[in-house]
């Protein structure tokens, strides 16, 4: 068996209105990693998340899960849902009952599993999102980011092995982004789930995927590990991204200041190792 | 109305059994409009005031708040009860000629018109008993149980949702629209209101769309399948509304025999 879950083979998709989203696009989803999509507004990535996930047809091209096509009969799709699962960027598109609890529970009755065990997973889904005081609360109560979490956990019920998170850090503030951001990676560890997402936020990427897709209008620019994609910086600056923050001032410091560091570092973490490293080559 | 919502969510009520409750508020409303007695309406209206202000936590002032709501229109329709027309000036407590009739308040008239008062003001504690001590959700739950159609409750439910979200949509544009003096004189403000309504229409078909592959993704097939939660579900509730009732419906029977009236 091969270690990608989902691919996608020169996928091509175009909406009623003609407008060409993705033009041939081709990635892999490895088994059991995080892969990030990166890309501004309009890039595609929500479009190849609904198309991976069997919403929308390809125009052209294939998906694949596990290595064979996706079957887009009514049962084939019941089933590629099963186990692929999307948490969209806006809750209000997501929760459709005023129950938190009957929220989460939909996706679990929907497969058809007994009363008990649909209970059990409720139960579970709400303690691992930490939503379980919430359960007596109605949905338009909730804050921002306590919807979020109530959507993972609607999710999270039917037990997938891929969660896709449509921009999961939109619209949350800087507390809540690393903490949904925790949690992902949490779940992610615990459940050995394989976790795909799409961002703007390039400061996150580095210290939360395996693997990065950059996308720009409907195709694929760049991939690889965090560090291979940042050290294009000029691709990245083409399609009106930037260097993580940390990135960018490493950069700084060595073309401009004279600093003798290695550039690739994009996290605080691997900054402080590299002027550690520097340090001690100044005092001998 | 989200006032009640925020109430109903509070109240101390809540965790019991909704079917209970909506047994408890039905067969009283019924035996308060059966019972057609003075007494027994103002029963009614103190057993339902103080099961939700006592029992459920409700503040007073905000139940009888609620209760001053139907007031005007119950003047008004009791009005015409109390009001009568008669040939000879006999029999009114208060008249004035008009014509070859009087026209006046009698003392019949005027207890006729009580009563009725009353029973309406029992009637509507039954429900604001059921509405401040039950969520719609909840309430739904118990509806479904009643054997409501499904399409039914499930639309109900959904409409209960967005509600939300359409007043917290709209505010926001009216927000923007009002920052930007759109209100500022009659006209401005009656075109702004006009865009306000058909983006409005818009964001909400477009957001009906998303609902939609969202609850694809999740699986939907054309119906809500949800499990609710469990309640804790103690027989009292049922007792309690019986028994009740059943003292109203007698004690109402003792007050017909009293007053030597029929006992149907």
């Amino acid at each position: 068996m091969s270690g990608n879950i989902l691919e996608a083979r020169d996928l091509h998709y175009r909406y009623n209105d003609g407008t060409h989203a993705l033009k041939g696009v081709t990635v892999e989803i490895k088994r059991g990693k995080t892969t990030a999509f990166l890309g501004g507004n309009g890039a595609g990535k929500s479009t190849l998340f609904l198309s991976l996930n069997g919403i929308f047809k390809p125009t052209a091209g294939e998906v694949l899960f596990k290595g064979l096509p996706l079957d887009y009969s009514r049962k084939g799709l019941k089933d590629l849902r099963k186990s692929v699962g999307i948490v969209f960027q806006d809750p209000d598109n997501q929760l459709f009952s005023a129950s938190v609890y009957q929220d989460i529970s939909f996706g679990a009755v929907n497969m058809k599993l007994p009363e008990e065990e649909v209970r059990r997973r409720v139960k579970a889904a709400m303690e691992r999102t930490g939503i379980s005081h919430l359960k007596d609360k109605p949905t338009h109560c909730l804050s921002f980011g306590q919807k979020k979490r109530v959507a993972i956990a609607g999710v999270l019920v039917m037990e997938p092995e891929v969660l896709m998170l449509d921009e999961p850090t939109a619209g949350l503030d800087p507390i809540g982004v690393s903490e949904i951001m925790k949690l992902i990676r949490e779940i992610q560890k615990e459940l050995g789930l394989s976790v795909v997402f799409s961002t703007h936020d390039i400061d996150i990427v580095p210290l939360y995927c395996d693997y990065v897709y950059v996308m720009d209008q409907g195709r694929i620019m760049l991939e690889g590990t965090p560090k291979e994609v940042f050290s294009q910086k000029e691709i990245l600056r083409s399609v009106n991204l930037r260097l993580p923050r940390i990135g960018h001032l490493m950069e700084i410091l060595r073309e401009k200041d004279g600093f003798e560091l290695d550039e690739t570092a994009v996290t605080i973490s691997e900054a402080r190792r590299e002027f550690k490293h520097w340090r001690d080559t100044q005092k001998k | 109305m989200i006032s009640i919502d925020k109430y109903a969510y509070r109240s101390k009520l809540k965790a019991v059994d909704p079917m209970q409750k909506v047994v408890f508020a039905l067969l009283t409303l019924g035996v308060c409009l059966w019972a057609d007695d003075l007494i027994i309406s103002v029963a009614v209206i103190f057993i339902m005031g103080g099961m939700t202000v006592l029992k459920g936590g409700t503040p007073l002032r905000f139940f009888i708040k609620l209760m001053l709501v139907p007031m005007s229109f119950l003047f008004i329709g009791v009005l015409t009860v109390a009001v009568k027309m008669s040939q000879r000036p006999e029999g009114f407590l208060a008249s004035i000629a008009v014509g070859g009739a009087w026209i006046g308040f009698s003392y019949t008239g005027l207890s006729e018109a009580l009563s009725l008062f009353l029973k309406a003001l029992g009637a509507v504690s039954c429900l604001y008993f059921l509405s401040l001590s039950t969520p719609v959700m909840d309430l739904l739950a118990a509806l479904r149980r009643l054997g409501l159609p499904k399409l039914l409750v499930e639309l109900m439910g959904l409409v209960y949702r967005f509600i939300f979200v359409l007043i917290d949509t709209a505010d926001t544009i009216y927000n923007a629209q009002n920052c930007r003096l759109g209100y500022s004189s009659l006209t401005t403000g009656y075109r702004s209101l006009g865009s306000l309504v058909s983006v409005l229409f818009i964001r909400a078909y477009r957001r009906s769309d998303e609902l939609y592959t969202a609850l694809e993704s999740r699986g939907y097939e054309g119906e809500f399948n949800v499990l609710e939660e469990t309640y804790v579900s103690h027989r009292t509730g049922y007792v309690l509304a019986i028994t009740v009732n059943a003292l109203l419906v007698l004690f109402a029977v003792i007050l017909r025999q009293i007053k030597g009236g029929a006992l149907w």
